[in-house]
């Protein structure tokens, strides 16, 4: 968690820059040509506007001499097709432009979603991650995300390109002023830029009050009142489920749920934090900006009438200077506000930046993995030692344990003996704090990990189907081999759904997530799939982690019996509560809180009664006695 | 893509939802109403400033005033327009955090109304759907139906206004001129409309698409909880690939969508460049016969070119309130849902006789009324008062559906279920589920305090409390971290917050059963997540739990039968079996085949290879 938002603090101007100009680089690495295209876009625009102007100055400045209607007209009707023709083609530009943007954001979508898939697993539930991805929900909870820095950086450039399309047009404007005139205008500039001075600083003071509700991380105090569950209630996240409407009803929890939701949101604090201030800012700034360009143009009308009122000027030109003058104020005060918006919006793409560039620590080894066509593979825990990040407790502890290829292994222990973080240290998910894992005498770190992965199938307690095609998960890749898609499904018992499925077969869609035909399918169908995909993998070392906790004595019986299926000729490690399991492994290896305890046969280890195992198995196996 | 239509669904027209809403701001935020008042007042007045500037220029400087007169009269008008302006924007602006920030309320709602409709609705794919419809309604930002018909309203009102005033001033030009830039406006909204009908044909794919990207993307990539899977079976290259194709279709679809968008585009501003070119000749002619100089002619330019951007506001925003209201339907139709009706009756609990007994009498029941084959087809249950019941049968056998009847979650299709002999219709719903204590297989613990979750009471007994944590097995744990009742399961808001692992977790939904001491207990698989000896422990003490209670339990886990009276077997639509423990076993029917598979691998001597 952030003690406080970054985004409030200070930043000096070269930090600023370098967030923007960081910002850029990616924006150019999604696409090269967004940029080139904005320029365009943005000199055709501003060439079109002041086209504008200056045909209707014309016009005016002709209409005060006399004119001749047809020959006039001609050169109108010139004018306006030409602009209305630049008008087609900035169109085009514009929409191609908003295309590049929408591909870009979700280009820059899928480039985050990606690292998060390639970075180390350790990484994912680490300290470091959780604040980082804190801090990206709180810098992109308001505003458009990257859409903003578009924009805003397109606004400046307008605005830039802007100032000095004006100061080119109105430069003839200065020869209708005489040294007489230069004390008062002095006096005029001198006043504008006062308030333009004091209206940016009014600017910043409101849109900070703004940004107060939008970025500042609540105190502990405020917490106390801003706290609610809204949110996190009515979209179904971790707290609640449609499924728990049973106990909401059973428990009469709803005047709680009530209370930290709907209740929650009615208190003056709560108000005042988050509509009154905030709407007080926003109202402010807005006002300001608005007061500021009111002030610029009068001022610029007012400079210009002066020198009109010597009589000189064509009324044509008055308005063209006039427009121009105000332009350059407006658009200077626009650089500074959207400025300011760029830098703010270039600042909240740094979570994200940060994200792009965490370098991974883990998967350095370069050894690649002998191929073993016996698949003769040892293995050994030695003395390992293990923390999750950011916890105290040790998961395991001077853990040691060997086992090799072809071996049936059966865990057991008490919940949250170590079990699974064992297969999760064996899979390199982790590595361990102390101690070494070999496969055949050689540390695990040091072999290339995209082949060391290759030696293991896994179904975790936790496994997750994806809502695509059936086949494509059994393969877990988007092209498959149908006969082995069909076997693996056969092997693990799951023919018989799989004719219901009918004609669309394995080309089936898992759930309706992904399209409203997919198929729903049951816990205990879906725990099939797993291990069919597991099959699949056709890895040495398959290791299954409760994988009949969902299902009902039948079917845990078929799991049993089609285990030797499974496994084949390869190692297996078996995790269940249900002892049983062990009956069909040749080593049981007995957890107790983080470290191994007992290992042995089944036999070997009921034999020693005042052991854990002995406790575990008659605890379960007392129930099961004939009587 | 064809969609039934729920039989609950709601058709009011546009007026009734503006109205709809416009009734809740002035409930619950009248400040926005009196905002938005000010907005479109000053709002509407504001671009008149525009087009009067140029046009005082002009006259000031033609027709020679002093200097200082110039700049009082500028002064004069800049000051009127500085005010305008600026109440118009700070009035907007300000009013959107009022309105933005309220729609939490609104969500709040939607979400309470889940927890109030009869459990039966929940569980339907329809309601489901009606349910995110209507969060969307609320919550898409300023693309949700909310912000449409509430924007949408205020922009109509707005350009109306802007609309007669410039018409007043184009009237002074000539009255033949104003009604032609209406028909121009009547042209551009035949076009918004034709575009709107032929953007349509876009809709289903885009709507297809942005399904697919987002699953593929946010919860298919970004799954924390696949993270394993994703790196143990490599499945980087397969989620990779499938969303590079999704951005190519994506990009494709989003090109045609542009190019169409383009072509009635180029056409609306092909009738602009003919409104120009009559506008330039029309005044120039006016110049020519002398009726407009100089300073009019740069007012009514600029009056005939801002005109028919009125014109196209108040069109597009008709149409926005056209989808709006449509939306806005659904969202009413789900808070407009029947709810439980929790207090009617003839009958009260408190004259019951504890413990109860309940029957299933010829109750028939399916999921979907027009299926073939009902999950319960004339079914028949007593459990007695006092009676240890167990529940077991194969996946699917129906035993979830059997709880959810029995708990009141839903209600027989034929067929009745009775209390101590009483059609429970008779008793109010709310007090209905105060007979039970009941332990679900999902867990439900909010991220509340442990008082809370343990008794949903705002007057808790916290002896009673501790003494339900002790009887599951808790209260030792929890005193050995600190944890006390005010105590979060949420470390966001409370720093010494607790997680629950998945066993402490059913120990604690035990614990909750517990302190709520009903008549009827029933645990639905509460020792899945259990190792042996703790699942051992509560099969010990389910009978100091069950004491003096009708209770049923429900598992795969046989061996808990051992400590129940009856023993239920169910399958295909009924009873197969039912007796104790030793009378099925001696029947050697289906569940003594059942038992027996899950008890072999138990047995003492040496299993024969055979058995695999």
């Amino acid at each position: 968690m952030l003690e406080e938002s970054k985004l409030l603090e200070k930043l000096p101007l070269k930090q600023h820059l370098h967030n923007i100009k960081r910002v850029l680089k990616l924006l150019m690495s999604l696409d090269q040509s967004y940029i080139p295209w904005n320029v365009v876009a943005v000199l055709l625009s501003t060439a079109l506007s002041y086209g504008g102007m200056i045909l209707s100055a014309y016009v005016l400045n002709r209409i005060a001499g006399g004119f001749a209607f047809a020959e006039l007209f001609q050169k109108v009707i010139l004018g306006v097709v030409l602009l209305s023709l630049g008008g087609s083609v900035l169109g085009i530009l514009n929409r191609r432009i908003d295309v590049k943007s929408q591909m870009m954001a979700e280009s820059y979508l899928a480039l985050q979603q990606e690292k998060i898939m390639n970075m180390d697993f350790s990484m994912i539930d680490s300290p470091r991650l959780k604040e980082l991805r804190e801090r990206i929900r709180l810098e992109n909870n308001w505003g458009a995300g990257i859409f903003t820095v578009f924009w805003c950086g397109k606004g400046v450039l307008e605005a830039v390109v802007r100032i000095i399309g004006a100061i080119v047009i109105g430069i003839p404007m200065f020869s209708y002023f005489g040294k007489e005139d230069l004390g008062w205008l002095w006096g005029v500039l001198f006043l504008l830029c006062l308030f333009l001075g004091i209206g940016l600083k009014l600017y910043r003071y409101f849109q900070n009050m703004e940004h107060y509700v939008m970025f500042h991380v609540p105190t502990a105090e405020e917490k106390k009142f801003l706290w609610n569950y809204v949110w996190d209630f009515a979209y179904g996240s971790w707290h609640y489920r449609y499924g728990n409407g049973k106990d909401v009803r059973i428990y009469n929890s709803y005047e709680v749920m009530k209370k930290w939701t709907y209740d929650k949101l009615q208190g003056k604090e709560f108000f005042d934090y988050t509509i009154k201030r905030p709407g007080i800012g926003s109202a402010g700034s807005y006002g300001i900006q608005t007061a500021l360009y009111v002030l610029s143009q009068i001022g610029a009308y007012g400079i210009v009438i002066m020198a009109a009122l010597k009589g000189s000027m064509p009324v044509g030109s008055l308005i063209l200077y006039a427009d121009c003058l105000a332009n350059m104020m407006i658009q200077a005060t626009y650089v500074v506000t959207a400025g300011l918006d760029l830098s703010l919006a270039a600042r909240k793409q740094v979570g994200i930046l940060e994200l792009l560039e965490l370098s991974d620590e883990m998967y350095k080894g370069a050894l690649p993995m002998e191929k073993r066509s016996d698949n003769e593979y040892h293995i050994a825990f030695r003395n390992v030692s293990f923390k999750y990040p950011g916890s105290e407790e040790y998961a395991l502890k001077s853990f040691s344990l060997e086992f090799k290829v072809g071996e049936r292994l059966a865990i057991v222990g008490r919940n949250g003996s170590g079990k699974t973080t064992m297969i999760k240290l064996l899979c390199r998910l982790y590595d361990p704090d102390e101690g070494e894992i070999l496969v055949n005498g050689v540390d695990i770190k040091k072999f290339r990990h995209d082949e060391y992965a290759k030696l293991f199938s896994v179904v975790f307690q936790d496994y997750v189907l994806f809502s695509l095609m059936l086949a494509e998960n059994i393969a877990a890749d988007k092209d498959y081999d149908e006969e082995m898609v069909r076997r693996c499904l056969a092997d693990a018992g799951f023919e018989e759904r799989l004719e219901k499925l009918g004609e669309k077969g394995i080309e089936s869609f898992l759930y309706k997530d992904y399209t409203d035909e997919g198929v729903e399918i049951s816990g205990g169908e879906a725990q099939k799939l797993a291990i069919a995909r597991a099959i699949y993998k056709e890895a040495p070392f398959v290791l299954l982690d409760e994988p009949t906790a969902a299902l009902d004595p039948l079917a845990e019986a078929e799991i049993y019996s089609n285990f030797d299926k499974i496994a084949g000729d390869k190692t297996a490690i078996y995790i269940s509560h249900r002892l049983s399991s062990c009956r069909f492994c040749d080593k049981i290896a007995v957890f107790d809180k983080g470290r191994l305890v007992q290992t042995g046969s089944h036999e070997e280890l009921l034999a020693d009664e005042g052991g854990v195992y002995a406790s575990l198995w008659n605890a379960q196996a007392k129930y099961y006695e004939a009587g | 893509m064809k969609q039934t239509e729920s039989q609950y669904q709601k058709h009011y027209n546009i007026f009734q939802n503006i109205g709809y809403y416009f009734r809740y701001y002035r409930q619950s935020i009248p400040a926005f109403l009196w905002l938005s008042l000010v907005e479109i007042v000053f709002g509407a007045v504001s671009p008149l400033f525009g087009i009067y500037l140029p046009k005082l220029a002009v006259d000031l400087a033609t027709k020679g005033v002093t200097w200082q007169r110039m700049w009082l009269t500028l002064g004069v008008f800049g000051g009127l327009c500085l005010c305008v302006r600026v109440a118009a924007t700070a009035s907007d602006s300000g009013k959107y955090f009022l309105y933005n920030t309220r729609r939490n309320e609104l969500l709040a709602k939607v979400f309470l109304k889940t927890l109030r409709v009869p459990y039966r609705n929940v569980e339907e794919g329809e309601t489901k759907d009606l349910y995110w419809k209507a969060m969307g309604i609320i919550n898409q930002g300023d693309w949700s139906a909310i912000h449409k018909i509430t924007y949408g309203t205020i922009n109509i009102i707005r350009n109306v206004i802007s609309f007669l005033l410039y018409s007043t001033v184009l009237s002074f030009l000539h009255p033949l001129v104003a009604a032609l830039l209406i028909l121009l406006a009547l042209v551009q909204y035949v076009i918004s409309l034709r575009k709107i009908k032929y953007m349509e044909k876009f809709r289903t794919e885009t709507a297809e698409l942005d399904k697919k990207k987002s699953y593929v993307l946010y919860s298919a990539m970004g799954n924390q909880a696949a993270a394993k899977d994703i790196r143990i079976f490599g499945m980087k290259r397969w989620l990779s690939r499938e969303k590079d194709l999704l951005l190519d279709r994506s990009r494709k679809l989003e090109q045609k969508k542009s190019r169409a968008d383009y072509f009635f585009w180029q056409a609306g501003s092909l009738l602009n460049l003919g409104r120009d070119i009559f506008a330039y000749g029309y005044l120039l002619s006016q110049v020519l016969a002398g009726v407009v100089g100089p300073g009019e002619f740069v007012l009514y330019f600029g009056a005939i070119t801002g005109f028919s951007g009125f014109v196209g506001s108040i069109m597009d925003s008709l149409a926005e309130l056209r989808s709006g209201s449509l939306e806005t339907n659904y969202y009413r139709t789900y808070m407009e849902l029947p709810e439980e009706d929790r207090e009617t009756g003839k009958r009260h609990i408190s004259e019951l006789t504890q413990p109860v007994s309940i029957e299933f009498k010829d109750v028939s029941f399916s999921y979907d009324k027009a299926a073939e084959k009902k999950i319960f087809d004339h079914f028949n249950l007593k459990i007695n008062a006092g009676e240890k019941l167990a529940l077991v049968g194969v996946n699917g056998a129906g035993k979830t559906t059997l709880v959810k009847l029995l708990t009141g979650m839903y209600e027989p299709d034929e067929g009745s279920i009775l209390i101590n002999g009483v059609d429970r219709k008779e008793f109010p719903r709310e007090e209905l589920y105060r007979l039970f204590s009941a332990v679900f297989q999902e867990p439900f613990i909010l991220p509340v305090t442990v008082a809370e979750n343990l008794t949903f009471e705002v007057d808790y007994d916290s002896d009673k409390a501790w003494d339900a944590l002790e009887r599951a097995g808790l209260a030792g744990k929890f005193r050995e971290k600190g944890v006390k009742l005010d105590t979060f399961f949420d470390k966001d808001i409370d720093e010494n917050g607790i997680e629950l692992s998945g066993g402490e977790q059913q120990r604690f939904l035990l614990a909750r059963a517990l302190y709520k001491d009903a008549p009827i207990l029933v645990l639905d698989e509460p020792t899945a997540a259990l190792d042996p000896i703790a699942e051992s422990e509560v099969y010990d003490n389910y009978a100091r739990y069950s004491d003096n209670k009708t209770a049923v339990f429900i598992s795969h886990r046989l061996a808990s039968t051992r400590f129940s009276d009856r023993i239920v077997l169910l399958g295909e639509g009924g009873i197969l079996e039912e007796g104790s423990h030793q009378e099925l076993m001696k029947r050697q029917g289906a569940y003594a085949e059942m038992f027996e598979v899950q008890s072999r691998y138990y047995a003492k001597d040496k299993l024969e290879k055979e058995v695999f």
